[in-house]
């Protein structure tokens, strides 16, 4: 018998008609590194819940079929047993703290202290994990007071300092940069090595690649596939089924070139080994295939003078910057906890400089209010529950536009306009909050977009998006510079920059590191590995080959 | 009606309790801040009657002045802790009997909401502080009646009545509009019976 | 996060001693006076809270408190002094109002019993940290789903308080004017209620998996990360609070049978 088996799984949410997981069946053995992907709302979110035992027990609903560990029926056995053996980190990391405790270093030994282990042993694995995941720093601060990426670390930290043998991790790095995601695939990798069986739900489709042994391809809650990456990334048919295959992959199709197996490489790795068929002009054609257009004419927006600022006094956040902000598409990008949330709040005027000055347009915005200024700059949470307070999708999005003076109608059509532009059209009079976390999303940006300000500003867009999400936000990226708006975005995801902006940006520390085209900035190395960033990936393939 | 009383203590409900112990302090942080003449104060205990029934209503009301009482040094609340626990048994017996479902149920939910609580309070305040409240309104009718003779507990009671009954009848109204738009994922989470229906 | 607890941690003494000694003592504080039904037993026990509070260096902190419930005291001396039931004597008139000895010596009762239970209140919360007392309370078998909830009491009420910023945040962004004047103010304040309490029990639901899958209610025994033994001081102080709290109830009982 597997390890975890499933006949026949099928789930219904309640009150809803349509199955959530409908009729898997699979097996997985003890120690293997599964990877789950699939489109939005395809059921990997479900899937995790089935395999900890919150479907059905917490949820209720529907439940066929059979989902055992071993001989542990995982849909009888208590959550709060389960959880010595599994581990669950979800989705969305703003909502995973325990509410009870006020340090990060109480925050990670909650479970350990649920479970009963001794006391000498949880002050070892406590400061171990935090060692490992970089947060030793954040020890005494309070969980809620941490950047996105910090307060992702410490929900990570908190499960896998239980030390389960089975790890289900959905999109444990959405908010991670890239070394951080990297380090914590590499972690998790070495702890299949003692045995423990890691399953993890991702968008990244080119981490997945790297260290997969297996991955689960769901789409409307069936199995379309599970194989290794390179057979499911090899399959003809996965845009009908939202993914797109790693960048790699994608070259390699678009060249047609295979490897003995008939399969297409799906790591850098492999794709090095295929180097003596690369035709010479491949390179070329990467570089030329940089899709942002040449800027040679744009005007400045914001002028940032010696700014500096800090939450508590003695740990400044921002120190001494200075930058020019322009039409031109621009990505910040750079570490967690770099100050990017804060430089962007500090532009919009939520936050108030302790010193140095901001202009907008030759106007010093610190003598104006926010919602002075609310007509000209847009600005996109980074959690978009943080801005969502109506009760239907469709009154959210118009009250930007009816609060800066436009009248009913234009509000309405102005809001229709932008719903459809984020494709929920349908999902007007729905309440935000029944949607998923990736529609959210979507209903915070259409929220700014409608209100068709000058600047817009987005916090981490793509964070629990597919590939069809991210498309979208693409187009919309585009439609907003044709129409002459500056944008203005940060971002964990390398790809995605270099594919949409022209201008890149990165922060470490409070402080510009380099600015310039994606082309530029993505050559300095030593200053992408200081700020813990990655080149993507088309950039490192072509820096291998050389 | 053997459903009134009936309350789960599952994690959901555990959770909910300091949920509506923080809503309460906000409520009543929102009216000092805005100098009503009024408490607002037991928002949450109401909300959580109605999510989780009348038990889990009286567990919010009691634990949130005894919480308050012993951490914030508001030590004048502590002995409230029993008009709240029944504001919580009252509004979650009414919720249960489905009388949170129009307007005027909640209406009338908050005058038996506004009534327990003069009646449990009213033997408190002649016990400890002889019969006064501590709100301006009611005190001034309490001063009025006994300068004009009434008995104690008569003025005290009338002290009392003009100030809860309004109270409730505006918290409940919020509580009312809140409960109404709250998404169906969460709702079920209460409200739903415990059976798994089977799929083989 | 500003956190809504008193306590201070200033490391004096009264901060070391065990919370139930503390507690203890408010017992003691509130019951001998009650028990004895003597007006200078409460002006001692006053006294006495006032010397523990100056030397764990607390009295500046106790004066909020005192100010806050002053309004209650004052109304209650106002009304019984001019209204009381069973005035007769007059002491002193201000103008036409007239304060009559019975009424004012009953509102001295019940005005000093708060000040005493404010003042025994406030040496046991100035100096324990809630999420401490919880522990040892757990210790002693108290539910730890109760422990829990007060936990998390102190953490959410902050929580929420960030929340409601952030959500004023995101209004203003889209053009509410939340700055200015106290009605400007007071308009935005309204629109906030709702989606921040909405908000708040939406979160209810992630946070009750979250508990689930870190093994809350897992019915085992829970590791508490420290420990609080009794000091000698403790065993003393309890000693010697024991002691008269029984003096005061025997007193009462000779009282009673005479
Ligand atoms: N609590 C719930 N109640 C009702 N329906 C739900 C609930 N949670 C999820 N669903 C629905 O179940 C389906 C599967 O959702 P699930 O969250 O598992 O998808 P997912 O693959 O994780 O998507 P994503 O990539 O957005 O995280 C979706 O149609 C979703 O709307
Ligand atoms: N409200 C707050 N109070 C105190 N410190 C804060 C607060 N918000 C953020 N910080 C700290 O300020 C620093 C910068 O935070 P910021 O949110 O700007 O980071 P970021 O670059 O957006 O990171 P991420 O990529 O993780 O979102 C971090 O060290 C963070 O811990
Ligand atoms: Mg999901
Ligand atoms: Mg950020």
């Amino acid at each position: 018998m597997s390890y975890i088996t499933a006949v026949n799984l099928k789930y219904r949410y309640p009150h809803t008609d349509r199955l959530a997981l409908n009729g898997l069946t699979f097996s997985i053995e003890k120690g293997e590194f599964i990877g789950i992907i699939g489109r939005n709302g395809a059921g990997k979110s479900t899937l995790c819940s089935a395999l900890i035992g919150l479907v059905p027990q917490f949820y209720k609903g529907a439940y066929g079929g059979k989902l055992l560990l071993e001989d542990t029926d995982l849909s009888i056995t208590p959550t709060a047993r389960l959880c010595s053996r599994i581990g669950l980190v979800f989705q969305n990391p703003f909502n995973q703290l325990s509410g009870a405790k006020d340090t990060v270093y109480e925050e990670i030994s909650f479970g350990l202290q649920n479970l009963g282990i001794p006391r000498d042993e949880i002050h070892r694995r406590v400061e171990e994990t935090m060692k490992l995941l970089d947060i030793s720093e954040f020890r005494d601060r309070n969980p809620f007071d941490l950047s996105g990426g910090q307060m992702q670390r410490v929900a990570l930290a908190g499960v896998l300092v239980m030390q389960p043998e089975v790890l289900l991790l959905d999109e444990p790095t959405s908010q991670l940069d890239p070394q951080g995601s990297e380090e914590v695939f590499h972690a998790v990798d070495k702890l299949t090595e003692s045995g423990i069986t890691i399953i993890m739900v991702e968008q990244k489709m080119e981490k997945l690649a790297d260290y997969c042994d297996r991955i689960l391809l769901l789409d409307d809650g069936k199995i379309v596939d599970f194989d290794t990456p390179q057979k499911i990334f090899s399959r003809p048919d996965l845009k009908e089924h939202g993914i797109c295959p790693p960048v790699i992959t994608k070259l390699f199709e678009d060249w047609q070139i295979q490897m003995e197996n008939g399969l297409y490489p799906v790591t850098l790795k492999e794709a090095l080994s295929l180097k003596k068929q690369i035709p010479s002009d491949f390179q070329k054609s990467i570089y030329q295939n940089q899709s942002h257009l040449p800027y040679s004419e744009y005007t400045v927006s914001f002028r940032i003078e010696d700014l500096f600022f800090y939450y508590q006094k003695g740990t400044p956040v921002i120190e001494n910057l200075s930058l020019t902000l322009d039409t031109r598409p621009t990505a910040i990008i750079g570490q967690n906890g770099a100050g990017k949330t804060t430089l962007v709040k500090l532009l919009k005027g939520l936050l108030k400089p302790v010193s140095g000055s901001i202009y907008y347009k030759k106007e010093d915005i610190s003598g104006k209010t926010v919602a002075m200024i609310a007509g000209q700059i847009g600005y996109v949470f980074q959690n978009p529950d943080d801005q969502i307070f109506k009760y239907t999708v469709l009154d959210e999005v118009m009250y930007g536009p009816l609060n800066i003076g436009m009248n009913k109608e234009a509000a309405k059509a102005h809001a229709l306009a932008a719903i459809r532009l984020v494709q929920l059209d349908g999902k007007e009079q729905k309440n935000p909050y029944d949607l998923e976390l990736s529609d959210r999303k979507m209903v915070s940006i259409a929220s700014i977009l409608a209100m068709d300000t000058d600047v817009i500003i987005l916090d981490e867009p793509t964070i629990a998006q597919d590939f069809e999400g991210r498309n979208i936000i693409r187009s919309i990226i585009e439609t907003l510079v044709s129409q002459g708006k500056s944008v203005l975005s940060i971002l964990h995801d390398m790809n995605f920059v270099a594919d949409c902006f022209s201008r890149v940006i990165i922060m470490v520390h409070g402080k510009v590191l380099a600015d310039g085209t994606p082309e530029e900035v993505f050559e300095k190395t030593k200053l992408l590995k200081q700020a813990k960033l990655e080149a993507p990936q088309k950039i490192q393939l072509c820096r291998l080959l050389e | 009606m053997k459903n009134l009383f009936k309350t789960k203590f599952n994690t959901a409900c555990i959770v909910l309790i300091p949920t509506c112990i923080g809503i309460n302090y906000l409520g009543k942080l929102i009216a000092s801040t805005l100098k009503l003449p009024l408490w607002l104060d037991c928002i949450g205990t109401c909300i959580g009657a109605i999510l989780g029934g009348p038990l889990i209503g009286a567990i919010c009301g009691a634990a949130n002045n005894l919480i308050y009482g012993f951490t914030t040094g508001d030590n004048i609340t502590l002995i409230y802790a029993l008009t709240s626990l029944g504001i919580g048994l009252a509004v979650g017996i009414m919720a249960r009997l489905s009388f949170m479902k129009k307007t005027s149920g909640a209406l009338l939910t908050a005058v038996v909401g506004g009534l327990t609580a003069v009646v449990i309070s009213t033997p408190l305040n002649i016990l400890f502080w002889g019969g006064t409240t501590g709100n301006i309104w009611g005190d001034a009718l309490f001063a009025t009646t006994q300068a004009s003779g009434f008995p104690v507990w008569l003025g005290s009671f009338l002290d009392e009545l003009v100030v809860d009954v309004p109270d409730k009848v505006l918290t409940l109204l919020i509580v009312f509009a809140i409960v109404k738009f709250l998404p169906n994922k969460l709702v079920s989470l209460y409200t739903s019976d415990d059976t798994i229906e089977k799929l083989d | 996060m500003k956190s809504i607890s008193l306590y201070v941690a200033n490391n004096s003494y009264l901060t070391k001693l065990h919370p139930f000694t503390k507690l203890l003592y408010i017992a003691a504080a509130v019951s001998i006076p009650l028990l004895s039904g003597r007006l200078w037993m409460f002006c001692t026990w006053i006294g006495v809270s006032l010397i523990i509070l100056t030397s764990g260096k607390l009295l500046r902190k106790t004066f909020p408190l005192i100010a806050f419930s002053f309004t209650i005291l004052l109304t209650i001396f106002l009304i019984h002094g001019l209204f009381h039931t069973g005035n007769t004597t007059v002491i002193f008139s201000i103008g036409p109002l007239h304060f009559y000895k019975e009424g004012v010596l009953y509102s001295a009762k019940i005005g000093l019993n708060i000040l005493n239970m404010l003042l025994s209140f406030a040496v046991f919360i100035l100096s324990t940290k809630p999420s401490e007392f919880v522990e040892e309370l757990e210790k002693k078998g108290f539910s730890p789903r109760f422990g829990y909830i007060i936990n998390s009491v102190f953490q959410i009420i902050p929580q929420m308080i960030g929340t409601m910023h952030t959500i004023a945040d995101a209004q203003r962004s889209r053009g509410t004017e939340t700055e200015g004047s106290l009605f400007t103010r007071a308009k935005a304040l309204i629109p906030l209620i709702s989606p921040v309490i909405a908000g708040s029990l939406i979160n209810t639901r992630e946070r009750a998996i979250a508990l689930e899958v870190r093994g809350f209610g897992s019915g085992i025994k829970r590791t508490y990360l420290t420990d609080h033994p009794k000091s000698k001081v403790d065993i003393l102080c309890r000693l010697i609070l024991y002691a008269a709290i029984l003096i005061a109830v025997c007193w009462r009982i000779t009282l009673c049978l005479i």
